[in-house]
């Protein structure tokens, strides 16, 4: 909300300074997000008064006039009509700057000279007029800088949801009252009414639903001339930031700025009748199908939830958020009905979402009113028409809920206040602050009971005998309602900087163990190994999932949530580039590949531990994985080293060591060939038992270049489920105690035709060679003479060992004979 | 052959192989003249080998005089083989030299991501007073999000919150990690120490200090006493933690619908030092996080008796603590990962 200080200072003396002031009120939980020189971009503009008027000699439209600063005579073309000798205007000088940035300096305007321009209200952004010049009145002292006298500070402050009764000026000054220990001046709310019929006997007021209308005050001001409204209100309401209309329209916004009441004036002509002759306004919720043009020229269907204001006719508005163009007040208008209701908060909140029309009226409807606000703004939006506008106020209002609730009651026991806020604080102190925000206090009645909490039932204490004080809470302090609010209202008056700062010593909670201890473990071991963390969005473009999603997903560690299902989708993205939650991460980390390529950095080693998600039904599954992209060089080329592209491999030495690191067997391959974002011969399934699955492989070049990544570089992905990685626990490792005796190693070169891959090898090793088998080492793969076309020879050392012996020569042949009689059964042989 | 003509041939022999060893160029030469004169076919056996013509008398005479010229000899070419090996040595070491004075050979380094590891100095920080991570889905109930923390349907506070909304019936992602607090609650009895580390999104636009996908850290601390006092306190040495033990702080009321008292904690500027500079909109202090006491509303529908249970809860956005320990002025970098970007982190 922006605050002139001009017009706080109607309501409370303020001595500090624009920044002192800021300072107080943010510590005060109002915070002053920022503080405007109003007219600050007014330079060398100063008062002038006008010597002479006359024709142009050469333009039928412009005037020549002569203007005094004070010192000088001035020469001075100006194309406006308003003017007169004698009258106190604006002059820019030249070398002024307007706001805009609009610089004037001295010109020749059809062959005469113009020393500088008089200025508009418009020109200035300090009244809502651009077709004349801003006239001032006729004590403004000449030659002062137009700063002086009319700049102002405005303070941006963020009010807060819960304190609808500070959107206005008045409630901002009882914040100020509050801060500085003072009092506040109220509005001179005086309505002089005239002769002749009463509102009443004028227009009935009809709420057929009193729920959402708890009141609906009216007024009717006859004799409006329409008009512009006097100078000092546009400059209020603009260094507001509210644009000023006419005086009809100006009085409802001032009133709305001023008190926090939002008011609508109506045509009274355009009200229709009801069976009595009088104008009707009835307040109802709409029908079904029925439509408003409002105030916007759009029509707009209205829907059966919408509460109305309405005629006997049909709508003439929605209620709290926008008129009907069918009874604007407009420039031949005469009678005005005013219309100053308290709404259902959470009807007009829904209406104005639904229409798409959020308005300072609709904000300030959706926070609570009181309902006493009602009858305030009906009589000074009266009062404010019979002075600008020369309305004649109809003797008395329409009122539908007469009478004002008295102030709450709010039991709170001030021992329990210092146990939340940790403080000291004496019933008395307690009381005294609470003074100066206007809540009275007296001690509990016997019958007040403490509320805890109102919400999602009643939740209240009978308090010990002498133990709790009532608050009797002022009308407008809504958010004030069980003794927490209480609690905070004495923290707050006091200054949140004196509550004590101490070092919790209460009971601590029992041990529980971190869910990332495994996922730290992997970032350390990733990190180390050379890879870099990075971060990508959850939500991608349906191309993105669509290209990524496997046609079999890494499947999920036990007892977490397994992958599959739909995508869920966002149903109000901000863009398609962000509307659906991925399912895995490949595609996340082929776009950091992309943007680390397309930044000039080719070697690009990267890993991601984050979520997949899915739905099934009505079941949303998320999931944790770890992904790594490779592309570029593997070892950092130097002056002492070639470059060595990724590979497959490296992307399995990685899974291997993460495996390792986390206490897990090495990992099983197999090839998978038909996963259409891979490589069909470059890529491999792998599994750690039940405690790791991954699928890791080089990208297809067909994906490469749908990706647009111009490159010729192979790129390696992988994504990884491990268990852990959602939560739990390693278990500590089992020592193994280090073999007394030696071991054997033995090399077999082993003969197998080229398709069968060296997994069905190695598995047959560990099957065939017996108990004494420590280690299978594949060293070397050879192809070529003397071997066919289509065979590889498979180098592999077993380690051999008992651990409590020496082996001898014959169990050492016997265990290498057995491998060796099983290898025809694999198609394969020794290589002799 | 007599014992005279043998006795000179043996010095003859000692003075030959003496001036040999003192002028062998290597040791091989030196192996040489091992085998030429001490060896099983060398000079000394081979003058030794006369000694049955001598009288028996004689024959120790000589064989005396052999044994002293076979150790003088050893001696001369032991001394000549140590002090050749170490001139040949020094040599090798010096055609060994490299310029010791190139660069190495790379290792690849990697790194953290700032952001994950700004929230794991986050949680290191109050894991010291106990606090235990727990962790919460990111697609959530509008219940959890929302209503529980006492923000009923239609509540203006929403505002606060601009969500995205997802194809499942009543679910969102989470616009905050405070559901969690409802979800500690709904696991533990007090006392309770929580901290929440979480992925969550808005309905935002992106620029330099907006995302629409960002991380929280969500704190609750409850217990029959745990007081404001104890907020403030922990958050203090928070700061002092995060930004150094001299940093100011500042403690004033906000406003969240969870909580009451509110609180908004801020720093003393890391940019001007509280001279007021456009990085803290000219007010010299910086916001780092939300506070306050959580609501009873927000105990009971935790499950906890709000009569007799009281606490606090904060949470705070990983990227704004990263920002100002690491100096970041454009939070789309978090997420752009650039190389270039992130290999500045350890
Ligand atoms: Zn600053």
């Amino acid at each position: 909300m922006r605050v002139p200080l001009s017009w706080l200072r109607e309501f409370v003396d303020i001595q500090l300074t624009p920044e002192q002031l800021a300072e107080r009120l943010t510590l005060l939980g109002m915070e002053v997000k920022h503080i405007e020189r109003w007219g600050a971009d007014w330079q060398n503009v100063v008062i002038g008064e006008l010597l002479t008027v006359d024709k142009h000699p050469r333009a039928d439209r412009l005037h020549l006039t002569t203007v005094t600063v004070g010192g000088e005579t001035l020469s001075i073309v100006c194309g406006a009509d308003n003017i007169a000798p004698g009258q106190r205007v604006p002059v820019a000088l030249p070398g002024a700057v307007l706001p805009g940035d609009r610089r004037i300096e001295r010109t020749e305007k059809m062959g005469v000279v113009s020393n500088g321009m008089l200025c508009s209200g418009d020109e200035l952004r300090l009244t809502g007029d651009a077709d004349g010049i801003l006239i001032l009145p006729q004590d403004t002292p000449l030659g002062v800088p137009l700063a002086d006298l009319y700049g102002d500070v405005v303070l941006d402050v963020d009010v807060k949801p819960n304190r609808g009764d500070a959107l206005s000026i008045l409630g901002l000054a009882r914040e100020v009252a509050a801060a500085t220990r003072q009092g506040v001046r109220q509005p001179p709310i005086t309505v002089e009414e005239g002769s002749g019929p009463s509102s009443a006997e004028r227009f009935a007021v009809d709420v057929r639903d009193p729920e959402l209308c708890p009141r609906f005050v009216g007024r009717w001001v006859g004799h409006v001339r329409v008009g512009p409204s006097p100078d000092w209100v546009q400059m209020r309401l603009l260094a507001a930031g509210q644009r000023p209309i006419s005086n009809v329209v100006d009085a409802s916004n001032y009133v709305m700025l001023e008190l926090g009441k939002p008011i609508h004036t109506f045509d009274a002509a355009a009200v229709g009748a009801g069976p009595d002759g009088r104008a009707t306004i009835v307040v109802r919720r709409a029908a079904a199908g029925e439509r408003l043009e409002t105030l916007d020229h759009v029509d707009r269907e209205l829907s059966p939830e919408a509460l109305l204001i309405a005629d006997p006719r049909g709508p003439i508005a929605v209620a709290g958020v926008m008129g009907g163009a069918n009874s604007e007040v407009a420039e031949a208008t005469t009678d005005v009905v005013v219309e100053s209701a308290v709404f259902d908060a959470v009807s007009i909140r829904r209406t104005a979402f639904r229409l798409g029309l959020r308005s300072e009226a609709s904000s300030r409807f959706e926070k609570g009113q009181e309902t006493r606000l009602a009858r305030l703004g009906a009589d000074r939006t009266a009062q404010l028409l019979h002075e600008w506008a020369g309305g004649v106020v109809a003797p008395g209002r329409v009122d539908t809920a007469p009478a004002e609730p008295g102030r709450p009651r709010v039991a709170f026991r001030p021992a329990r206040v210092n146990r939340l806020l940790g403080t000291e604080l004496t019933a008395d102190e307690q009381r005294d602050l609470l003074a100066r925000v206007g809540v009275e206090t007296e001690p509990a009645a016997p019958g007040d009971r403490v509320d805890v909490a109102i919400t999602p039932h009643l939740l209240a204490v009978v308090p010990d005998e002498g133990s709790a004080i009532t608050a009797l809470v002022p009308t407008w302090r809504r958010d004030i309602a069980v003794e927490a609010d209480v609690a905070e209202e004495i923290a707050r008056v006091r200054g949140y900087e004196l509550v004590p700062s101490v070092t919790p010593d209460t009971l601590m909670p029992t041990f529980r163990a971190s869910p990332l201890e495994v996922r730290e473990l992997v970032r350390e071991t990733l990190a180390g190994a050379g890879l870099t963390e990075v971060v990508t969005t959850a939500l991608v473009s349906p191309r993105h999932h669509d290209t990524f999603v496997l046609a079999r997903d890494v499947p999920s560690i036990e007892g977490e949530d397994e992958p599959g299902g739909s995508a869920i989708e966002v149903t109000n993205p901000l863009s398609r580039d962000h509307s659906l939650l991925r399912r895995n991460l490949l595609g996340s980390l082929l776009d950091v590949v992309a943007v680390n390529l397309r930044h000039g950095t080719p070697d690009v080693a990267v890993f991601e531990i984050g979520k997949g998600y899915a739905r099934s039904g009505a079941t949303a599954r998320e999931w944790w994985r770890l992904g790594i992209a490779l592309t570029g060089a593997a070892e950092e080329p130097g002056w002492n080293r070639a470059a060595r592209p990724y590979d497959l491999d490296d992307a399995k030495g990685i899974l291997e060591l993460v495996a390792r690191r986390a206490g897990l067997p090495r990992p099983v391959y197999e090839a998978e060939t038909a996963e259409a974002v891979f490589h069909p011969g470059r890529t491999a399934r792998a599994a750690a038992g039940g405690d790791l699955f991954a699928i890791l492989g080089e990208l297809h070049p067909d994906t490469i270049d749908r990706w647009g990544l111009r490159s010729s570089q192979r790129v390696i992905l992988a994504e990884i489920a491990l268990r852990g990685l959602a939560a739990g626990r390693l278990a500590p490792e089992r020592a193994r105690s280090v073999v007394r005796f030696p071991e054997v190693d033995r090399d077999l070169a082993i003969i197998v035709p080229e398709a069968t891959p060296a997994a069905a090898v190695e598995t047959l090793v560990r099957a065939t060679a017996g108990s004494l088998l420590r280690e299978v080492t594949l060293f070397d793969i050879y192809r070529g003479v003397p071997l066919a076309g289509d065979e590889k020879s498979l180098a592999y050392r077993l380690r051999l060992g008992a651990g409590d012996r020496t082996l001898t020569e014959p169990e050492v042949e016997a265990a290498v004979a057995a491998v060796v009689a099983a290898l025809p059964g694999i198609g394969g042989r020794l290589r002799a | 052959m007599d014992l005279a003509q043998l006795t000179s041939d043996l010095e003859a022999l000692r003075a030959r192989a003496i001036a040999a060893a003192a002028a062998a160029p290597d040791t091989a030469a030196l192996d040489a003249l091992d085998v030429e004169v001490l060896g099983k076919k060398g000079g000394i056996t081979a003058i030794l080998r006369s000694i049955g013509a001598l009288p028996p008398e004689d024959r120790p005479r000589l064989g005396a005089v052999g044994n002293e010229v076979r150790a003088a000899v050893e001696a001369a070419i032991s001394a000549a083989r140590a002090r050749l090996s170490a001139s040949e040595l020094a040599a090798r070491l010096a055609a060994e030299a490299v310029d010791v004075t190139t660069p190495g050979r790379p290792v690849r380094r990697g790194s953290l991501h700032p952001i994950m590891e700004t929230a794991r100095e986050i949680a290191d920080v109050f894991a010291q007073f106990g606090f235990v991570v727990y962790e919460g889905p990111e697609v959530e109930d509008d219940v959890t999000n929302f209503q529980m923390l006492n923000i009923p349907p239609d509540h203006p506070a929403r505002d606060l919150w601009d969500t995205l909304y997802l194809d499942l019936e009543g679910r969102l992602l989470r616009t905050h990690t405070s559901p969690g607090q409802i979800r500690v609650m709904h696991q533990e009895q007090p006392p309770i120490r929580a901290l929440l580390p979480g992925r969550c999104f808005r309905y935002e636009a992106v620029d330099a200090s907006h995302a629409s996908e960002f991380f929280q850290v969500e704190g609750l601390m409850v217990d029959e006493g745990t007081s404001m006092a104890d907020l403030k306190g922990l958050l203090d040495q928070f700061a002092h933690a995060m930004f150094g033990a001299d940093r100011p702080t500042r403690f004033r009321p906000g406003y969240y619908p969870f909580t009451e008292p509110s609180v908004a904690f801020d720093i003393l500027c890391v940019i001007c030092n509280g001279e007021k500079c456009p990085a803290c909109s000219r007010t010299g202090w910086m916001t780092i996080l939300g506070a306050g006491m959580v609501h009873p509303v927000v105990l009971r529908y935790g499950g906890i008796d709000p009569e007799r249970y009281q606490g606090f809860a904060f949470g705070m956005g990983v990227e704004r603590i990263a920002n100002l320990r690491h100096h970041v002025v454009d939070l789309r970098q978090y997420m752009e990962d650039d190389l270039r970007f992130l290999g500045a982190f350890r």
